[in-house]
């Protein structure tokens, strides 16, 4: 049986990714998945295109799948108060199916 | 007498200067340049520069280590304090310089002064060979000043920019913790991999993998890597131009300023103690050059609304190839004009 739960995906700059995590786990999630993200946003082109010397300009997606729609949005209302303003960084939210639902 | 002797000096460097251009890393370095910014293809994966850095940096650790064991510890005192005060002092020249041009924010100007403060590992691997080519002796813990230009100038930028920003904002509670910085700048990959090796050569006999193996792939790693760094500049150079060109200026001007200023001081501690020239030589480059590996991530953490642009931009599109293709062949040559060569 399936359960409807929530996506929310953050793309942001790498550099962020371990704070970002810490965030999602304190505030109860229990997982999250990280990938590498490479684009273009209002801020910059910001790429993972190789060589980069630095990762300063590199980016990650992260997503996260929650049993419920108020712990996406704790999330994203404290990722907003402490990095939107300096930092290039997206948060969108769906809707999605779980198959493994006693896992939400 | 004057005029004679800026003639002379002039004729005795000019010819040592083009022959330094002509040095392979300069080579590659150019190669990288050229390619990527005819839109080449050709791409160097990412875990291979890491690793190259990691080399690199390990091998001059080594070398500073077995170096160490082997001199009397107390010479690196003046040196090292030297590289403390030009760190710190890189940091307030950009401030009241970049910093007070139109159209520059003032955080802008001290994260890029934080860089050009700071150290890179490939430029500092750069000079080392090419001192060994032009047989100018040098004393090998010299790579050992690394950290201490490195660090100084990313805490005072910090520090600086929090300050001033809580000025403007007029919220003087916010204090900035500075332990964590240098914590962050110890753990970097770049400050690790060189005080490890710092570290197992002064502990340990590395003799035997440093002879095999350190040693023979060290110059053909440092040409791969001066491509990489080479392809990175004509990529950043797109960055660049979105920002104030006063960037571009400063970052062509100040690795020249900060390697005489640092020449000058390693004249002086020459005249003091008998540090080598070649040691001044060294300490000139690691001013000149301007951080690519550990600097942008610290600074970007450390100034947030700095714009990483600027002072990534700067740096790598223009302050290291300048700190490699001019300060380099510079220093060497007028450190074989005072050897008199």
């Amino acid at each position: 049986m399936s359960q409807q739960i929530w996506k929310l995906v953050i793309v942001a700059e790498e550099i962020l990714s371990k704070k970002l995590i810490k965030l999602i786990k304190a505030a109860g999630a229990t997982g999250y998945t990280v990938n590498a993200a490479g684009g273009e946003g209002s801020r910059n082109v910001r790429s993972t295109g190789e060589p980069s010397v630095s990762h300063t300009l590199a980016n990650v997606k992260i997503e996260v799948l929650t049993g419920t729609r108020e712990l996406a949005d704790t999330i994203t209302r404290e990722i907003e108060a402490k990095y939107y303003a300096d930092f290039s960084i997206i948060t969108y939210i769906y809707q999605v199916e779980a198959l493994r639902d006693h896992k939400f | 007498m004057l005029h004679t002797l800026n003639v002379t000096f002039l004729s005795d460097f000019v010819p040592l200067f083009l022959q330094q251009l002509q040095s392979p890393t300069l080579g590659f370095l150019v190669g990288g340049i050229v390619v990527a910014a005819l839109g080449s293809q050709l791409a160097i994966p990412d875990s291979i520069y890491k690793f190259i850095s990691f080399f690199l940096l390990m091998k001059i650790g080594l070398t500073g280590g077995i170096a160490i064991r082997n001199s009397n510890p107390s010479e690196i005192f003046l040196p090292a304090l030297a590289a403390v005060l030009i760190g710190i002092a890189i940091v307030f020249i950009a401030r009241y310089t970049l910093g007070q041009l139109p159209g520059i924010k003032v955080t802008d100007a001290l994260a890029t002064g934080g860089l050009f403060g700071a150290v890179s590992g490939s430029t500092l691997a750069a000079v080392l060979p090419q001192l060994d080519s032009a047989k100018i002796p040098y004393e090998a813990w010299t790579a050992a000043l690394y950290p201490f230009m490195d660090i100084p100038a990313l805490v005072t930028a910090i520090v600086v920019a929090s300050v001033y920003l809580s000025k403007k904002t007029g919220n003087a509670s916010e204090n900035v913790e500075i332990w964590p910085i240098i914590k962050e700048s110890v753990q970097s990959s770049a400050v690790t991999s060189l005080l490890l090796g710092v570290a197992l050569g002064i502990l340990t006999k590395p003799e035997p993998v440093y002879e095999s193996f350190f040693n023979p792939l060290f110059r053909g790693f440092l040409a791969i890597l001066m491509i990489i760094m080479g392809m990175e500049a004509a990529q950043r150079m797109n960055e660049l131009r979105k920002v104030a060109q006063w960037f571009a200026i400063y970052a062509f001007i100040s690795p020249i300023v900060h390697g005489f200023l640092a020449f000058g001081l390693g004249l002086i501690i020459h005249k003091l103690t008998g540090f080598s020239i070649g040691g001044a030589v060294v300490l000139a480059v690691i001013a000149a050059s301007s951080s690519d590996i550990s600097g942008p991530p610290t600074l970007r953490a450390g100034i947030p609304s700095a714009n990483p642009s600027a002072y990534i931009g700067a740096s790598t599109a223009i302050g290291t190839p300048v700190a490699i293709a001019i300060c380099i062949p510079l220093f060497i040559g007028i450190a074989e004009v005072l050897l008199g060569r």
